[in-house]
């Protein structure tokens, strides 16, 4: 099976070494953030457990769901060009967009409903922190969302195949990374309390 | 070697974990064992993602390091925050 995950490993770091460095100080600042957020809840416990039940639980569960399937789909459009399967490649990639362009969707809805209810960073420190994490995520997904769609396009162009897919990985190990922080970030402000 | 897993199994696992943590949330979950298991959740999604979807299995020590502390350190430092709050 092509997706099977057995014993040989590459001894590289899959994509452009340049990315894992970006990828390393992105998740410097998320894990910053996070553990702010962690140590603001001591002081506000009461603040924090109470709006934290004003968010959409249901929203957030469902983009994680999208963001760990766009994920997964950008697995198989690696697995695709490994084996010159460049078709196979484009759609997958087109998929995982999908997957990204519903959670942004969700997202905004979620937004929508909050400012309507005049929610701004200003309200509280839960919502200061509420908004700003999840928008500095939110832009994150969006220039994920760039990157797949160029490497999309070039694939498209016909710039890749399984001897030359260095920009496909690439694009991939962001994209994981992007998954990565909410994978942490929805429990921490949707869940634990 | 006999693959006894692949990429589509760790996708429906990680699927299931979601469910499970927002499933945690929605009866109200709380407490120490409650950040235990919701964390340890958050963690094992992380190590799927590192190790397999991220394919970081088998690459220089040093990244995996990086990348796996960066995981632990997170889940802990939330960890020990939640604690003294409980």
């Amino acid at each position: 099976m092509s997706t099977a995950i057995t014993e040989t490993e590459p001894k590289l770091l899959p994509g452009d070494l340049a990315i894992w460095f970006f990828i390393f100080m992105e998740l410097l600042v998320f894990g910053i953030f996070f553990i702010a957020y962690a140590v603001m809840r001591i002081q506000n416990i009461e603040m924090f457990n109470q709006y934290q039940l004003t968010l959409n639980r249901e929203l957030g569960a469902a983009n994680t769901l999208l963001l760990i399937t766009s994920s997964y789909f950008v697995v198989r459009a690696v697995h695709a060009i490994r084996l010159n399967n460049v078709q196979s490649c484009i759609y997958w990639l087109y998929a995982a967009l999908g997957g990204g362009a519903g959670f942004l969707i969700l997202k905004s809805i979620e937004y929508s409903d909050k400012f309507s209810a005049g929610i701004s960073l200003g309200t509280n420190t839960f919502y200061m922190f509420y908004l700003s994490l999840t928008l500095f995520h939110f832009l994150h997904v969006i220039l994920g969302m760039l990157i797949l769609f160029a490497v999309a396009i070039k694939a498209q162009r016909g710039s890749y195949n399984s001897e030359n897919h260095t920009g496909v990985e690439t694009g991939a190990s962001y994209w994981h990374m992007v998954d990565l922080v909410w994978i942490i970030l929805f429990p921490l402000v949707y869940i634990i309390r | 070697m006999k693959a006894y897993y692949n990429i589509h199994t760790i996708w429906l696992v990680m699927m299931l974990l979601t469910l499970s943590t927002y499933a945690l949330g929605d009866i109200g979950f709380s407490g120490v064992v409650a950040v235990l298991i919701l964390l340890s959740t958050a963690a094992i999604k992380g190590v799927f993602i590192i190790r397999d979807f991220m394919e970081l299995k088998g690459v220089s020590l040093l990244w995996r390091v990086i990348m796996y502390g960066w995981l632990g350190t997170v889940c802990l430092a939330i960890a020990i925050t939640y604690f003294i709050s409980i």
